[in-house]
């Protein structure tokens, strides 16, 4: 039921829909696959029975949440999952079933007819090997090109991929570029080869959303010219808008639910799914969403909680010129209000959170903190200030102490401030464990024996102890799943309505950002961009800068993403800007693999010196 | 990069400098420098305590007899070095030029031996995790870790010296030895191999075969009085570290590469022929050196000519391969000296005393007998000091590579294909020694204090003995020019292991 | 989650509808089961890991025994020998002691040359070196972890110091300092307290790299931001989180210090006769090996015992406070 379509581009593009029928051509096929984990607990079920079909030049989204089973469903299709795994049921690549092929017939596999492109960009290219030597490898190995050849068609790769400079890259290390540069790097690789499927797992999750976007369209144009099948991976459901077909909902080791891309996002049947969907916030939808409300109107007369002129902060570096962080920032936050600080990695906007807390000491400007100007004050005058003052950091697993208690976490402040007796404070941790819904026997509890939303909402406990006038948030919801997410933003959302503290909120997604701030300040490169009331900056910005960032930002919706992107598009177009695509002809590409691969058969050896079934000598 | 050394000479300096100071103070205030002649019953004893005295600058603050010495040492950079002299009265420099080549000559070669055995044996019991050979290699780290090296060497020199005398004078190897010489071997082949049972069984099968007949066969011919390796055994090592090689690099199906190695290993063999009067006895080590520097040079013009588009690859093949031959054909003359020299000692090769087996000015024989002669004392004090170093090279190197082999980037070079051979040598290997190389400062420290023992217990007349000297006489200027030498090799030692450091790892290049 | 609500209690608004609650990934906090801290969890792997508990045995076996057999301070002997009286020497001094039939004899580790018991001799010998091993293990401990603490900590002057005497001791090997101030020592104590003067300087090392990691961690971040101290954001915060480093390279660090003695008093500059000590003992029989090998054997297994014992433990403490390698699926 392969149907082609007309692209924006005017070059046939393959989608499919419904369930793949028999006579169709599958490249990656699981059956009931089922995996199982041998640990010192005992063993553990990751994969229950899954069955799942790619096509060629279709993407299929493997949507779930930590814990799900999806990475470890799209690893068997490698057969690289560690030994204390046990695989059941069948996984098919390109018509060779995998659980019976030979090691050597395995590798030849890899990379050949099924490549992957990985999460983390910054760890997965080798550190001590340049650029060229890692793109050259595979095609050698797999008979593609040798030598010279090889290298300039890396040279090449990289070009369609969009690295600038190409023939300077190759010879540096991956430390040298950037994570999005990497990211095409990794990709380049992944193509080199000319492989049948490609498994994205979460590959733009650990990107800032501009890049996000261009990655997605590198990745969208690679299968319309290439016909290549995608099975993406991902926790995000504007992801999976913006780039799927065919859609499967993971819960458990489970596919609770399947279908295309419209039916599973626009008409969930699966309860876990209508959850999922209703827990992300949608950019553009503002205020109500998911029940959580804020007061809109904050009092303009209300004192200043935050003051911010001209500030400067700046990184010593050994031998170098300091690296200035924040360049001339200025806006204020005032009594009962939400300020969201916006920007990509690199902005600056965590330093300014932490000069807030008077953790890095500013170079120039003024900082006036609750009316009181902390540049250049002393360490012991800092402390009654931060007595007035909460924060709450990204990373669950990092901000409690794994050796304490959390009924002791959470009285830290009291302590360290020495407020109220022993048992006022155990009182006052009590109601903040109520306050954030969090059963009161925790209490002796130990961080490591809660999960991640949960510890998270012990930050916030502990933020709220000594009932601030402010509240520092860096990215607190960034490490969390969508649905756990969306709890955390209800509690805080709430509590800052019962208590109307003031807050600095540090996101880089805008999306929440809109759901809860009542103004907005955007940052690039340690500059103000554009500041202003929500709506203005949300609905209608005027920067640049500001555009981008808000139209490259995903909504799970096939249909308004698929707008949503035109606009994007037409957005960069009007601004100058490049839209990212793999710069190919497609039947060329695959002509010239088909024939170096072909050449390269003929005198294959297995490089063991064994032969097996699947190798002509 | 300059930069970086440069400013790293400039910190060991300080150091070197400082600690002198610290060495000396310490030196001087051990003991009481007279209390020999306190307790002497001398009639003269009066006397000879104010010769010391004034010989030594006891009545003299401390600042002022370690300016003395510092003012001596600089003379170093005219190099008209005066180190001082002992209490006796006999000269430090001379002192110190007849006892630092054979100290450095062991703390060297152990180091470079520790590091190159310890690292691969950590490698391999990394990538055969809890196996059989594993399990091994780490209770025998734990051991020798645990081992004190002064016992060890006294055992040593009872079973490798005395009673290796003993057996050379009518060598003869039981079945029995021979059969569980060959078991052992067998059974670390196997294990390290790998494989399935049926394999492993296999590999142990035949490797128990080829070691047992081996060793039959040299008992049969005495080749333990007269060793040599001979043309086919030098052929059939050079086509090993010629499929070494391949296997390293790009494997054994490269036909290219295949046969530039072929050429260099037929090179070899018309080279061992014509220049077989050369080895017969080579003027010194500098015939040995030179012709080292021919053999690269063959090997990577013949990589050059044949490599094709895969020069590089090619020229590395053939050079190690060249050099793994040229080292055989150095080992069969070497070997052939071997009778020679079990003449000249009398039939008791090892000695329990000194640096040599008969003192250099009354030595006879030639270049390779001459070998022996230091070589063979070498080797006792070099296992004691290799020993405990491995453990800690194979245990760092183990839980480096495990460490690595979880990265992601191990993740992706699987995932391209490759084989576990080249995940673990161009992937792994390189990332997991980067650590590796900041303990090879420390460790070769702990080896300069371990030559101190095992030099006082084979009785050579090395450095640590002239520490000991200076320590026991409370003197400083031997135990000061015992610094100056460790320290030195230690400085040079850290800036080797800096400078690898820095060519492993290109984030820290600048 | 919903059972943990007593009815005296507020009833807090619930923001997780039912369907949500049974779709969360999030673990629902099981408070039948009972609470471990970390503590309690590095202890029971630890006495799960059978070379450790081995180690363990064979180190508090020699341990009682060496202190109890021949006595020492107010622990009465039940060994009727003494280290210091010769006696007639029995069948050339040779070892009464059989393994079948089991009898340990008058002398089971035999007799020295001029006829002293030598079990007593040795157990004299291996209480001097745990005497030793066991303080330095302690004090350079104590300094180690708090001048890495410190320089980690504050960075400043105190790190400064702390690299530069580590780059000293990669240019005086330690044995050889160690020779010249066991030289000065007089007595066991002092000799214990000039090793840990000298040994300090590997944990400290390993503390300033835990507490340089730990700093940079969120945790210690929010108690620097709520206003803690910073005294009790280093015993807090971050020592409690590195005892496992301190604990394993304690263990190491006595390992270390048993082979450094044995070595120092073998070469003559720690313990000094007429005391007695292990590596001493080895050095005066050194070449009775021929004629009388228990005189040189039985102080060299005696060292090899404790010190393989001891680097077992840490190891077996190593894995308890770091399970990583041996976790497989995440």
């Amino acid at each position: 039921m392969t149907t082609t379509t007309q692209s924006d581009s005017g070059q046939p593009v393959y989608t499919g829909s419904g369930t793949p029928t028999g006579d169709e051509e599958v490249v990656l096929g699981f059956s009931d696959v089922d995996v199982r984990f041998s640990t010192e607990f005992g063993s553990v079920h990751a994969v229950k029975g899954v069955d799942l079909k790619v096509r060629p030049g279709e993407v299929v989204a493997l949507v779930g949440e930590s814990g799900s089973g999806k990475s470890v469903t799209s690893m068997t299709a490698m057969r690289l999952l560690p030994r204390n795994a046990t695989i059941g049921g069948q996984v098919d690549v390109a018509g060779k079933e995998v659980g019976r092929l030979k090691e050597s017939s395995m590798r030849r596999l890899r990379g050949n007819d099924v490549a992957m492109v990985f999460q983390e960009p910054m760890t997965a290219l080798n550190p001590v090997l340049t650029i060229g030597t890692q793109m050259v490898e595979s095609m050698e190995l797999h008979g593609v090109a040798r030598g010279a050849t090889a290298w300039s068609r890396a040279i090449e790769l990289l070009g369609m991929v969009g690295i600038p400079e190409p023939e300077r890259q190759m010879k540096k290390y991956p430390h040298e570029l950037s994570g999005g540069q990497r990211q095409r790097v990794v990709i380049a690789i992944a193509i080199s080869c000319d492989p049948k499927v490609i498994i994205a797992d979460e590959p733009t999750t650990a990107l800032d959303v501009t890049v996000q976007a261009d990655i997605l369209d590198l990745l969208r144009s690679l299968k319309d010219k290439l016909n290549t099948g995608i099975l993406l991976i991902t926790h995000n459901m504007g992801v999976v808008a913006d780039m799927a077909d065919r859609v499967a909902v993971m819960f458990k080791g489970e596919i609770v639910e399947r279908g295309t891309v419209e039916e599973v996002l626009l008409h969930p049947n699966h309860e876990y799914t209508k959850m999922l969907l209703g827990s992300v916030p949608r950019m553009g939808h503002g205020r109500g969403q998911m029940g959580i409300s804020v007061k809109e109107e904050v009092d303009a007369d209300a004192p200043l909680a935050i003051e911010l002129k001209n500030l400067v902060i700046e990184y010593q570096r050994l031998g170098k010129a300091p690296f200035r962080a924040v360049d001339d920032v200025s806006f204020d936050v005032r009594q009962g209000e939400i300020v969201g600080l916006v920007g990509e990695s690199g902005s600056g906007k965590s330093t300014i959170g932490r000069c807030a807390l008077g953790l890095i000491p500013a170079a120039s400007g003024e900082f006036r903190l609750l009316g009181e100007n902390i540049t250049g004050m002393k360490r012991s005058a800092l402390k009654p200030l931060r007595k007035r003052i909460g924060v709450i950091f990204q990373d669950p697993a990092a901000s409690l102490n794994p050796r304490l208690p959390i009924g002791e976490c959470i009285a830290e402040p009291l302590v360290v401030h020495k407020v109220g007796s022993r048992k006022s404070r155990e009182d006052k941790v009590y109601e903040l464990l109520d306050a954030v819904q969090l059963p009161r026997e925790v209490y002796n509890r130990y961080p490591h024996e809660v999960s991640g939303g949960q510890r998270q909402r012990i930050s916030v406990a502990r933020a709220l102890t000594l009932d601030p006038e402010l509240l520092v948030a860096d990215e607190p919801t960034s490490a969390l799943d969508v649905s756990v997410q969306a709890r955390v933003l209800k509690i805080f959302s709430d509590l800052q309505e019962q208590f109307g503290f003031a807050c600095l909120f540090i996101s880089h997604d805008l999306a929440v950002i809109d759901l809860l701030a009542h103004k907005v300040v955007v940052l690039q490169n340690g500059k103000v961009v554009e500041a202003g009331p929500r709506e203005q900056i949300m609905e209608n910005p005027q920067q640049d800068y500001t555009q981008r960032l808000i139209a490259a930002a995903p909504v799970p919706d096939p249909v308004e993403q698929g707008r949503r992107r035109r606009e994007r598009h037409e957005l960069l177009r009007e601004q100058g800007e490049e839209i990212v695509e793999l710069k190919v002809d497609g039947e060329q590409f695959h002509q010239s693999a088909a024939q170096a691969k072909g050449e390269a058969q003929v005198v294959e050896v297995d490089d063991d010196g064994r032969t097996d079934g699947t190798t002509r000598r | 990069m300059l930069q970086f050394i440069l400013r790293r000479i400039a910190i060991s300096t300080l150091i070197l400098f400082l600690g002198s100071v610290l060495m000396y103070v310490l030196t001087i205030n051990s003991a009481d420098p007279l209390q020999d002649l306190r307790e002497s019953r001398a009639e003269n004893r009066e006397q000879l305590m104010q010769a010391r005295i004034n010989n030594m600058g006891l009545d003299l603050p401390w600042w002022q007899r370690y300016l003395g010495w510092l003012t001596g040492v600089s003379k170093c950079f005219v190099l008209q070095c005066d180190l001082g002299t002992t209490r006796d009265g006999s000269d430090v420099n001379a002192l110190l030029l007849s006892s630092a080549g054979a100290s450095l000559r062991l703390v060297t070669v152990a180091t470079f031996l520790a590091i190159f055995i310890g690292v691969a044996l950590g490698v391999l019991s990394a990538i055969r995790q809890y196996s059989g050979f594993d399990y091994v290699i780490t209770f025998g780290a734990f051991l020798f870790y645990s081992l004190p090296v002064f016992w060890a060497a006294v055992l040593l020199k009872d079973f490798g010296a005395i009673r290796f005398n003993n057996w050379i004078a009518d060598p003869a190897v039981s079945t029995t030895a021979t059969a569980v010489v060959a078991l052992l071997f067998a059974l670390a082949l196997a294990s390290l191999l790998g494989g399935g049972l049926r394999r492993q069984l296999v590999t142990g099968l035949i490797t128990f075969v080829v070691v047992f007949g081996f060793v039959f066969a040299f008992d049969e011919v005495n080749w333990w009085v007269q060793p040599a390796l001979g043309l086919p055994l030098i052929l059939v090592g050079a086509l090993g570290a010629l499929g070494f090689m391949l296997v390293m690099t790009v494997g054994l199906a490269n036909r290219k590469i295949l046969y530039a190695g072929l050429v260099t290993i037929g090179l070899g063999l018309v080279s061992y022929v014509v220049l077989g009067p050369v080895l017969e006895d080579p003027a010194n080590w500098w015939v040995i050196l030179a012709l080292v520097g021919v053999t690269v040079l063959v090997g990577a013009a013949v990589g050059w000519v044949m490599g094709g588009y895969e020069r590089r690859t090619a020229m590395v093949v053939s050079v190690g391969t060249a050099l793994g031959m040229a080292f055989l054909i150095f080992m069969d003359r070497l070997l052939r000296g071997w009778a020679g020299f079990l003449e000249l000692a009398g039939n008791r090769p090892v000695s329990t005393i000194g640096e040599n087996r008969i003192i250099p000015e009354r030595f006879t024989g030639d270049f390779w007998e001459s070998i022996f002669n230091w070589g063979v004392q070498l080797v006792l004090p070099t296992i004691v000091l290799t020993l405990i170093s491995i453990a800690s090279y194979s245990r760092y190197t183990r839980g480096s590579m495990l460490e690595t082999i979880n990265q992601d980037y191990i993740r992706t070079a699987r995932s391209k294909g490759l084989s576990d051979r080249v995940v673990f040598t161009k992937h792994a290997l390189r990332n997991a020694l980067i650590p590796i190389t900041t303990i090879v400062a420390f460790d070769f420290a702990a080896l300069l204090g371990g030559a101190v023992i095992t030099e006082t217990i084979f009785g050579w007349r090395g450095l640590g003995a002239m520490f000991r000297l200076g320590l026991d006489t409370v003197d400083p200027n031997p135990v000061m020019a015992y610094y100056l030498v460790a320290g030195g090799a230690a400085v040079m030692m850290n800036m080797l292991a800096d400078i690898a450091y820095a060519s492993l790892d290109p984030r820290i290049r600048r | 989650m919903t059972d943990s609500k007593r009815p005296d209690e507020p009833d807090p608004t619930p923001v997780a509808s039912p369907v949500e609650e049974a779709y969360s990934v999030e673990k629902q906090i099981d408070l039948s089961q009972k609470s471990y801290s970390q503590g309690q969890l590095v202890v029971r792997r630890f006495f799960r890991h059978k070379g450790a508990m081995v180690s363990l045995f064979v180190l508090v076996f020699v341990t009682v025994m060496a202190f109890t057999s021949i006595g020492y301070g107010i622990i009465p002997n039940w060994w009727d020998k003494t280290f210091y009286d010769a006696g007639a020497t029995v069948d050339g001094g040779r070892p009464t002691m059989q393994l079948w039939p089991f009898q340990i004899g008058e002398h089971p580790f035999g007799q020295d040359t001029i006829g002293k018991d030598y079990f007593a001799l040795t157990m004299r010998g291996t209480q001097r070196s745990l005497i030793v091993a066991f303080a330095v293990g302690l004090l350079s401990t104590i300094i180690g972890t708090i001048i890495g603490a410190v320089a980690g900590f504050f960075r400043g002057w105190v790190e400064a110091i702390l690299m530069r005497v580590t780059d000293l001791f990669i240019i005086i090997p330690l044995l050889v300092l160690a020779a010249v101030v066991g030289k000065m020592a007089e007595g066991i104590w002092w000799l214990a307290l000039m090793l840990s003067l000298l040994t300090w300087t590997g944990l400290a090392r390993l503390v300033r790299g835990e507490v340089l990691s730990l700093r940079e961690r969120e945790f210690v971040t929010a108690a620097e931001a709520i206003g803690t101290g910073p005294w009790r954001i280093i015993f807090k915060h971050i020592l409690p989180n590195t005892v496992g480093t301190i604990i394993v390279s304690a263990t190491l660090a006595i390992a270390a210090t048993i082979l450094l003695e044995s070595a120092l008093s073998f070469l003559g500059y720690g313990v000094q006769a007429p005391d007695t000590s292990l590596g001493l003992l080895i050095s005066t029989y050194q070449n009775a090996f021929l004629t009388r090998p228990w005189l040189f054997w039985w102080p060299g297994l005696m060292i090899l015992a404790i010190a393989l014992s001891v680097n077992f433990l840490g190891d077996g403490l190593r894995d308890a406070f770091d399970p990583r390698q041996n976790r497989t699926a995440d």
